[in-house]
């Protein structure tokens, strides 16, 4: 099962990293979704696969009332991302998913219909949940090509899809990083495979050396937090990006 | 909650027997596909024994008159093929409903056995709304109707099939009385029995799925 951690608390403003599932077969990459909460109302980013929607369920059930959850944030169209859309619309059909409009009739294969997906225009737009205002930040070709990773203004998170991701061995387990230059070996391959276009890369550390981030939570393995968002954003601009790693 | 774990059980039953069917239709879909290319072969071997005919005359007029008919029958399959290959996509469409369906009840199920508290009472309560449903029942209804109607296509194409074969012997007979173009005829009448035959065969494996 599961893990559902607390990363932000402000009264009802609340930050949940959903994370490490023992459980999951090992042909299934691990993954972590975000619950952010504001009073009543409540945005689900990343939501899973559908194979791992029991866990996810399980673990957000265990702290909100899933039936709540009436908007999701996908970061792009992959199956890892969006494929449970079809079961979180079991629970509420007028669920509506904020997604680049490059996919909005792509992503409707895993589930939804033309009522579903509110698209987000290239440039990014505002998210209003209770009285907190999320920013959906351009993250194109990194790696998909219609991307968009979240930010918090007033957490001060932002929500960084595959950037920052990790593909940690069993043994790392912790939530967040510990040990930057340890940690970075294991995000190293990733970045150079997945992340496409070095341009785009340099526009993404340019925008969000411009944002004041405590913790950046990416959707696969630890949260940098502290000084090491700065590191992480340091390391990203100088990696060679969109190589085979030869 | 009992009830609702044997409906989810139940479901994955209907998903497993709709994964079978999925996987019957394709292969069906595979023998109709070699019988359409085989009852074209007909027709055009239909024609080259009209000509055949008119060439050797008198001597061949009753062969000229069965491969006409040999002709007409080859059409005649051909439009009952493409009206199975239709019924096999509706088939198709409701079997993957019915898949999908048994799909999100399996990942339902999973996530119930493995939640606790409220998280159990919502799946508790959210299965136990999906035995309410009858469309489920409706859409395995249709997948029997289909299947049914499948069934009864079949039989008459094999009875169909069963009329070319007596035309091919027929024609055999026939060919005896070709005079100089004897030998001709016996070929292409041979070539007739022997492609009616394969069709046959297919058919009986059509039968057997």
């Amino acid at each position: 099962m599961k893990k559902t951690e607390v990363i932000f608390e402000e009264g009802s403003h609340k930050w949940y990293a959903i994370v490490r599932d023992p459980s999951r077969p090992d042909y299934l990459i691990d993954t972590n979704e975000y619950l952010v909460t504001v009073g009543d109302e409540a945005l689900l980013l990343d939501p899973g696969g559908s194979e791992i929607f029991p866990a996810v369920f399980s673990a957000v059930s265990a702290q909100f009332d899933p039936r709540k959850i009436d908007r999701v944030f996908a970061s792009h169209q992959d199956p890892d991302i969006a494929s449970s859309l079809s079961m979180w619309l079991e629970f509420n059909p007028e669920l509506k998913c904020y997604i680049s409009w490059l996919w909005t009739s792509f992503v409707p294969h895993f589930g939804g219909n033309k009522d579903t997906f509110i698209p987000i225009p290239d440039q990014g737009m505002d998210i209003q949940l209770g009285g907190v205002r999320l920013q959906a930040i351009p993250a194109h070709y990194l790696h998909s090509s219609g991307n968009f990773h979240l930010y918090d203004p007033k957490a001060k998170i932002l929500f960084s899809g595959d950037v920052g991701a990790a593909l940690l061995p069993p043994t790392e387990s912790g939530l967040f990083v510990e040990d930057f230059d340890r940690h970075i070996r294991h995000a190293e391959g990733f970045h150079k495979r997945w992340m496409g276009s070095d341009r785009a890369k340099r526009d993404w550390c340019a925008r969000v050396s411009r944002l004041d981030i405590q913790m950046l939570c990416p959707q696969h393995g630890a949260i940098y937090r502290g000084a090491d968002v700065g590191r992480f954003i340091d390391w990203f601009s100088h990696l060679e990006v969109g190589s085979l790693g030869t | 909650m009992a009830t609702a774990l044997a409906v989810a059980g139940g479901y994955q039953d209907t998903g497993r027997d709709a994964g079978r069917e999925l996987r019957r239709i394709v292969r069906i879909n595979e023998e109709i596909k070699s019988i359409v290319a085989t009852a074209f072969k007909i027709n055009l071997m239909a024609m080259n024994a009209i000509f055949l005919a008119k060439r050797a005359g008198q001597s061949a007029l009753g062969f000229g008159v069965l491969s006409n008919e040999l002709r007409r029958f080859a059409t005649d399959l051909q439009r009952q093929m493409g009206a199975l290959r239709e019924a096999i996509y509706s088939s198709a469409s409701t079997v993957t409903e019915v898949v999908k369906e048994s799909r999100v009840l399996r990942i339902l199920e999973r996530a119930r056995r493995e939640s606790q508290g409220p998280g159990r009472a919502i799946l508790d309560d959210h299965l136990r709304r999906r035995l309410a449903d009858r469309e489920a029942d409706a859409r395995q209804a249709r997948v029997n109707a289909l299947d049914r109607r499948l069934r009864q296509m079949l039989a008459d194409t094999t009875q169909l099939v069963e009329l070319g074969s007596v035309l091919a012997r027929s024609a055999k007979i026939e060919a005896a009385y070709g005079g100089g173009f004897n030998t001709a005829l016996m070929q292409v009448s041979s070539d007739f029995e022997q492609t009616i035959a394969e069709i046959q065969r297919s058919l009986e494996n059509l039968a057997r799925r």
